[in-house]
């Protein structure tokens, strides 16, 4: 370009007193988007922006698309579905299965139990899953790659082996036998009974009157609102039963072993490894101790690898339904997924009935993830810049 | 008096100077066993005997609500449980078969269109945030209940469908691509049917195979955000087209993460619900409790089996980058 320039001299001409116009003697306009356009780099260039528009456009189709069937599904009144041309939108639009379920469904209330029971097992989560993370991230001890293989096999079991043993652990919960002890129903070890043993000490406590034969907590039965506390204990020779409280799920939570807890916290793990150490040690010349400069420094530093953590729990508490179903008995009947229902109202007799009730299970499955889609919107920038930060490949 | 006084706090401020060294490690190992004191507990208290029991379960018959006030009673039978899954059960072993076989299929799908996502989205073009954003939506919503709420959505079926009117009929539209078409296609590439066969039911699988492979894409895409631009920067400057660049940087460089990633796949499509053998074990719960915990914990070592096999065959391919180099 250079070159032209210089051999054919660009014109200069005065046009008023302080104004002079150059004008460059150019190739014409059609040469120049020819060199462009016609040259194998720009071409492939835009080959492969088509190709990569077109995958990603496709793909974002195959997410969205049971969205959007959904929806449209949800709009539609009864007829529609005899309709066979309606398809995609609605030709009669109505709210009424909306409606339906929300009033007559216990929409709000189950909304906010899941709320409280989702929000609460997620903060516990993500604060404990950072604790263990950064225990196994930052400090030489013995046995820790051990105790780091025997997070893995948490996460490696499914939980659905332990179905069995987890409900009986939460039905008859017992910590040691102590309950049993104390109710002199002997002590077990390793199978064997020893109650001679234990016998003096449950009449002891009977005689006090130590211990009521069941205890409450709260109030169980008459518990409706989302304040009302929903612990509840049984007190039996077997063990405490906690299988109609949220308790089965807290428990597991405080201890790391909730789902999926094994996944946040290798996370969790890779990220605080790849903040530096000199951080710490500072501040330990400070004279600020571990517990406090895991609070002061290393958590505000990890907010958004905490958000992501913090978005998958709540989501997947959200809509869990084995937990639920396994361990939490009564009480899970005020959850979201277990509103999923046909409401009186809408209970119709028509051909196609089926695909209506589809309509409806459909849209009750949107009314569930609605607070998570807003929750997303908010958290998905975080989900992948904590993870970009975390240094995951080493 | 004060002469000893003196020479012991001269001695109180040299001991612990050396001391400090030797307590500042022993300190931070104690700080260590602190901040993993919650799983420790919780594993020593509830998961090991949650694992105890279960494995002890298996080896009995059981009895609930029966003798009283214990709850439940138990009865020892040996690996009857075992043998009854293996031999007695119809179609345990069939199940576990076509499980092997849809793991076996659906791995390497997952781990190549995680991949191949990740390096899409980890390029600089219009649109990365939003198409970021959709593609992480089926790991956020598509769990759990919408997973059995989409099992029996007879609503999308008919709504994909196209010719057929009925609304309860199979939906043929709903397979994409046929494999007719793409041996058509690649019928004079010499190109086996067995491939062919497979990417056909690849495609098929798409909807299934973009929903799981979710946190796949989010940890290559954490692998890819690692790699030093620098390398890329030199490798251009030696003229290295975008395919060599892949094949010699971008890949050793993930594969630590492609290891991370297969273990994860695997763990993750042997338990997730929807799995056959998860499945029928689950069926099989309702009925026979003991039962499905032998066979789940058989379906467990099989699978544990699987991973340790392959692990060990990954890891000696994994290339891991020295960083004092």
């Amino acid at each position: 370009m250079n070159a032209q320039n210089l051999e054919k001299k660009p014109v200069i001409k005065r046009e008023s007193k302080n104004k002079i116009r150059v004008d460059f003697d150019r190739s014409p306009l059609k040469d120049r988007l020819k060199a462009k356009i016609f040259n194998f780099y720009f071409l492939s260039r835009i080959v492969i922006w088509i190709f990569r528009m077109v995958l990603m456009i496709g793909i974002s189709y195959i997410v969205l698309f049971p969205f959007l069937t959904k929806i449209a599904g949800s709009f539609m009144a009864a007829e529609d579905f005899m309709d066979v041309t309606v398809r995609l939108i609605p030709k009669h639009f109505t709210l009424d299965i909306y409606k339906g379920i929300i009033t007559e469904l216990g929409y709000v209330e189950a909304l906010g139990n899941t709320f409280l029971l989702s929000f609460s097992t997620a903060i516990i989560q993500t604060f404990i899953c950072c604790l263990i993370g950064y225990g196994f991230a930052k400090f030489k001890f013995k046995g820790r790659n051990l105790l780091f293989m025997l997070v893995m096999i948490t996460m490696i079991v499914p939980h659905q082996t332990l179905q069995l043993s987890m409900y009986m652990e939460f039905r008859y919960f017992d910590l040691f036998g102590i309950v049993k002890l104390l109710k002199g129903g002997g002590i077990e070890i390793f199978g064997f009974n020893f109650k001679d043993i234990s016998e003096g000490a449950a009449s002891f406590f009977e005689n006090l009157n130590v211990l009521p034969p069941e205890i409450k907590w709260g109030y169980f039965e008459d518990a409706k609102g989302i304040g009302d506390y929903k612990v509840r204990m049984e007190l039996t020779e077997a063990g405490i039963n906690l299988c109609n409280t949220y308790a089965p799920l807290y428990l597991l939570s405080l201890c790391g072993l909730a789902f999926k807890n094994g996944l946040y916290i290798f996370l969790l793990r890779q990220f605080f490894r790849g903040i530096p150490d000199e951080l710490e040690e500072s501040a330990y010349m400070d004279g600020s101790g571990t517990f406090r400069t895991f609070l002061q420094i290393i958590l505000p530093l990890s907010v958004p690898m905490m958000i992501t953590v913090f978005l998958f729990s709540f989501c997947w508490q959200w809509t869990d339904d084995f937990y639920s179903g396994l361990l939490l008995g009564s009480s899970a009947k005020g959850l979201l997924v277990n509103i999923i229902d046909i409401p009186s109202s809408l209970k119709l007799d028509f051909e196609a009935v089926e695909l209506y009730n589809s309509a409806i299970r459909n849209t009750c499955g949107l009314l569930i993830i609605l607070p998570l889609v807003i929750l997303y919107a908010f958290c998905q920038r975080f989900l992948v810049q904590g993870i970009e930060h975390s240094g995951i490949a080493n | 008096m004060t002469k000893d006084v003196k020479m012991e706090s001269n001695s109180a401020v040299k001991k612990p100077k050396r001391k400090k060294i030797a307590s500042l490690d022993r300190r931070k190992a104690r700080a260590g066993w602190f901040f993993i004191l919650p799983f420790l507990i919780g594993f020593v208290l509830i998961y090991l005997p949650m694992i105890a029991e279960s494995i002890r379960l298996s080896f009995h018959t059981i009895d609930v609500g029966g003798t009283g006030s214990v709850g439940y009673s138990l009865t020892w039978v040996g690996i009857q449980n075992y043998r009854e899954a293996l031999f007695v059960d119809p179609s345990f072993v069939q199940k576990l078969v076509t499980g092997l076989q849809n793991l076996a299929f659906e791995i390497p799908a997952i781990l190549i269109f995680s991949l191949f996502m990740a390096v899409m989205l980890n390029q600089k073009a219009a649109g990365r945030g939003a198409f970021r954003a959709i593609f992480f939506i089926p790991v956020i919503l598509s769990t759990g209940i919408m997973e059995s709420i989409a099992a029996q959505d007879i609503m999308g079926e008919y709504m994909e469908g196209t010719e057929d009117t009925t609304g309860t009929g199979e939906s043929a539209a709903n397979q994409l691509v046929s494999s007719m078409d793409l041996q058509m296609l690649f019928s004079n590439m010499k190109v086996g049917t067995g491939l062919v066969d497979y990417v056909a039911e690849a495609i098929n699988n798409i909807y299934n195979i973009v929903n799981r492979s979710g946190v796949q894409m989010l940890i290559f895409l954490a692998g890819l955000q690692s790699i030093s631009p620098a390398i890329y920067e030199s490798c251009k400057i030696d003229g290295a087209t975008a395919w060599e660049t892949f094949w010699k940087i971008t890949f050793p460089m993930i594969s630590p993460m492609i290891l991370v990633n297969g273990v994860y796949t695997i763990i993750d499509s042997f338990t997730t619900d929807s799995n056959v053998v998860m499945a029928y074990i689950s069926d099989v719960y309702m009925n026979n409790r003991v039962r499905s915990s032998a066979m789940s914990w058989m379906y467990f070592l099989i699978v544990a089996a699987i991973v340790a096999i392959l692990a060990s065959i990954l890891s000696a391919f994994v290339f891991y980058q020295r960083k004092n180099d």
